[in-house]
């Protein structure tokens, strides 16, 4: 198909158009300059589908914080039909998507499925946007994650000074671009070449940040989790670990979650599956006392292990899109780009900060 | 589509008290569930939670299911103050379970401790189904004293069965008994008429005795890949996806519960 150009006062009847079908969400900035996801109710004031990636990773939607699983035992044998709206996300950045590739490889794939997630998963909308602009902490390109999307979106809409270049990604996109195809003009070249250009500068500066900080690529990663399992990296990285949790509620590739059961209005057959963080103490604990991770260093080397040395063998993916999130969310500070700097620098005998 | 969470609903039918911590309790399912002996199973007692257990009965059994549970924990605590009659829940059978066909034509040594016993009582049921396609069978059960033992009518009657050799100890004796006295290790010997070159050894106790049983079965000349440990981590899902159980490479709820040592002896946190 062609490209397409939205004007930027025709987003709210796109929206619009969007939202008699989907519960549409979209990136707006907060007074302290932080993108977050917002639900459409009236207006789009403030939507920006630019930027970088919103606080709130893209999982969010599809592996929910808290959700029921078992409602009964003998009706819940069949997961239930989704009986709510499917979500249409705006603005989502390729970090996310990446993200997903994760999230996707965990919950669809193997000899068990869930069902939950898989039901979450269909019928959405995703539509993604370029990144305009990096911020210090946006570090995509040393996991060969590029900061524009490539595929996993159903539309994507790169956001340029005077409106959206419009493309589709897959059918379902397609279909909706089709029938609302009158919002549309023809894209130009100059179009074309706005966004090309606006790439190249956030390029830049994701690749800036990759140089002020020093942060290694992935292909000098090696195996710096197995010969660094025993570093004193993680005791000292740890220090300031309050273990909240938080780095793995953002993670945008964190799949970890238990299951919890309750009693509810005398019904105890119900069950939830909520979020779980292998940075707490129990995550790994089981009962007569035995813990696989007593200490917070090795849960903190558990988690780097996770995205850095498992998902490598098991999916063929690192389970990092450099989101940042993590540091961002961390209130002990403790940067992800530092940590891998100074595994890699430990691997190749060099000193670390 | 299938809800992997959702339990199947049961009845507990008889109970039997193994030891002072020890229960063994009898399941009965509104749909049979038919296991592989050494694969595990989500007991859920219903608005409570669920947790992880291998069935210590004859897999050839499908109406009924045995778990012997030892009350260290929030699930298990409840569990010992329910009846029969009582209602639970059961999820599974998950893990891939012992590789009967691979122990044929073998010498089998099976080493327990304490209520490691339970999976392995079910697996000792299931070679003695097909005796004849074994080598050797030879058991060796440690228990901290002899109070601890579980299923003291059923050692008996192994102890008598000439299909198989049995050998207990205890860590700490008393006044009535008159075995052995010692660790577990002290029964793995060199000169235990086991062709260790020809031989298959399953392992299965509490973590402690599992590190020094592997360590003495190597010293005597075991080969890693032929000793079977039952890795018990903290299997919540039971499906390989909610991550707790993440050995290395591997998750214990679906690569294992059982592994053999050289896939896992490089890995940290398998003693833990």
């Amino acid at each position: 198909m062609k490209q397409k150009f939205l004007k930027k006062q025709d987003l709210k009847i796109f929206v619009e158009a969007l939202a008699a079908t989907y519960s549409v969400y979209y990136p707006k900035k907060n007074r302290q300059g932080n993108f977050h996801l917002v639900p459409f109710s009236e207006g789009v004031d403030g939507a920006a589908l630019g930027g970088v990636r919103p606080f709130e990773p893209l999982k969010n939607f599809f592996f929910r914080c808290r959700e029921k699983v078992v409602d009964g035992y003998e009706k819940s044998e069949k997961a239930p039909a989704n009986s709510k709206r499917p979500y249409c996300v705006m603005g989502v950045k390729n970090c996310d998507l990446h993200g997903m590739r994760i999230q996707d490889f965990v919950f669809t794939e193997g000899d068990f499925k869930d069902p939950f997630y898989i039901k979450n998963r269909e019928e959405n909308l995703i539509i993604a946007s370029d990144c305009t602009t990096a911020i210090p902490t946006c570090f995509c390109h040393a996991l060969e994650v590029p900061h524009y999307p490539e595929k996993g979106y159903d539309i994507l809409m790169s956001e340029l000074s005077s409106g959206y270049l419009v493309e589709e990604g897959t059918d379902r996109g397609a279909k909706f671009l089709k029938r609302n195809d009158g919002i549309f003009n023809e894209a130009a070249e100059m179009h074309i070449e706005e966004r090309d250009h606006i790439r190249r500068h956030a390029g830049e500066k994701v690749e800036a940040n990759i140089a002020e900080h020093g942060i290694p690529r992935r292909t000098e990663f090696g195996d710096i989790i197995k010969v660094n399992l025993d570093s004193p990296i993680w005791e000292t990285e740890v220090k300031a670990c309050v273990e909240c949790g938080s780095c793995n509620a953002v993670c945008p590739t964190c799949h970890c979650f238990y299951l919890s059961d309750s009693e509810e209005n005398g019904n105890k057959e119900v069950r939830y599956k909520m979020w779980d963080a292998c940075m707490y103490k129990r995550f790994a604990h089981v009962a007569g006392g035995a813990n696989a991770r007593p200490h917070l260093w090795m849960r903190l080397r558990n988690r780097f292990e996770k995205k850095f040395d498992f998902f490598p063998q098991v999916a063929g993916i690192y389970a990092c899109t450099g989101c940042g999130r993590c540091y961002s969310g961390c209130p002990g500070k403790i940067d992800i780009r530092r940590v891998l700097k100074n595994l890699v620098a430990e691997k190749n005998g060099k000193k670390h900060e | 589509m299938n809800n992997p969470y959702c339990p199947v609903k049961g009845k507990i039918i008889d109970i039997k008290e193994e030891t002072s911590n020890i229960k063994t309790f009898r399941l009965n399912l509104d749909k049979n569930i038919s296991f592989k002996t050494g694969q595990f199973i989500e007991l859920t007692v219903p608005g409570i939670g669920e947790a992880p257990f291998t069935p210590s009965s004859n897999p050839k059994i499908e109406d009924t299911m045995d778990v012997t549970i030892m009350k260290v924990g929030r699930v298990t605590e409840i569990l010992h103050g329910l009846k029969p009659g009582d209602e639970i829940a059961v999820r599974g059978p998950y893990g891939m379970g012992y590789p009967l066909k691979e122990f044929e034509g073998k010498e089998i040594l099976i080493v327990g401790g304490g209520v490691g016993l339970a999976p392995l009582r079910s697996l000792i049921l299931a070679l003695l189904n097909d005796r004849k396609k074994y080598k050797k069978l030879v058991v060796k059960y440690g228990s901290r004293t002899p109070k601890d033992i579980v299923y003291k009518d059923l050692l008996r009657e192994w102890a008598n069965n000439k299909d198989m050799e049995l050998e207990i100890t205890v860590d700490a004796g008393d006044e009535t008994w008159k075995g052995n006295v010692g660790l577990i290790t002290t029964l793995i010997k060199r000169d235990m008429g086991v062709d260790v070159k020809n031989s298959v050894a399953i392992v299965c106790g509490p973590p402690i005795m599992m590190k020094f049983s592997t360590f003495k079965l190597i010293d005597i000349g075991y080969e890693p890949r032929h000793i079977y440990l039952s890795m018990e981590k903290n299997m919540s899902c039971g499906i390989g996806k909610c991550g707790h159980c993440r050995i290395g490479p591997y998750y214990a709820c679906k690569d294992g519960p059982v592994f053999t040592y050289d896939k896992i002896s490089g890995l940290h946190g398998i003693w833990e």
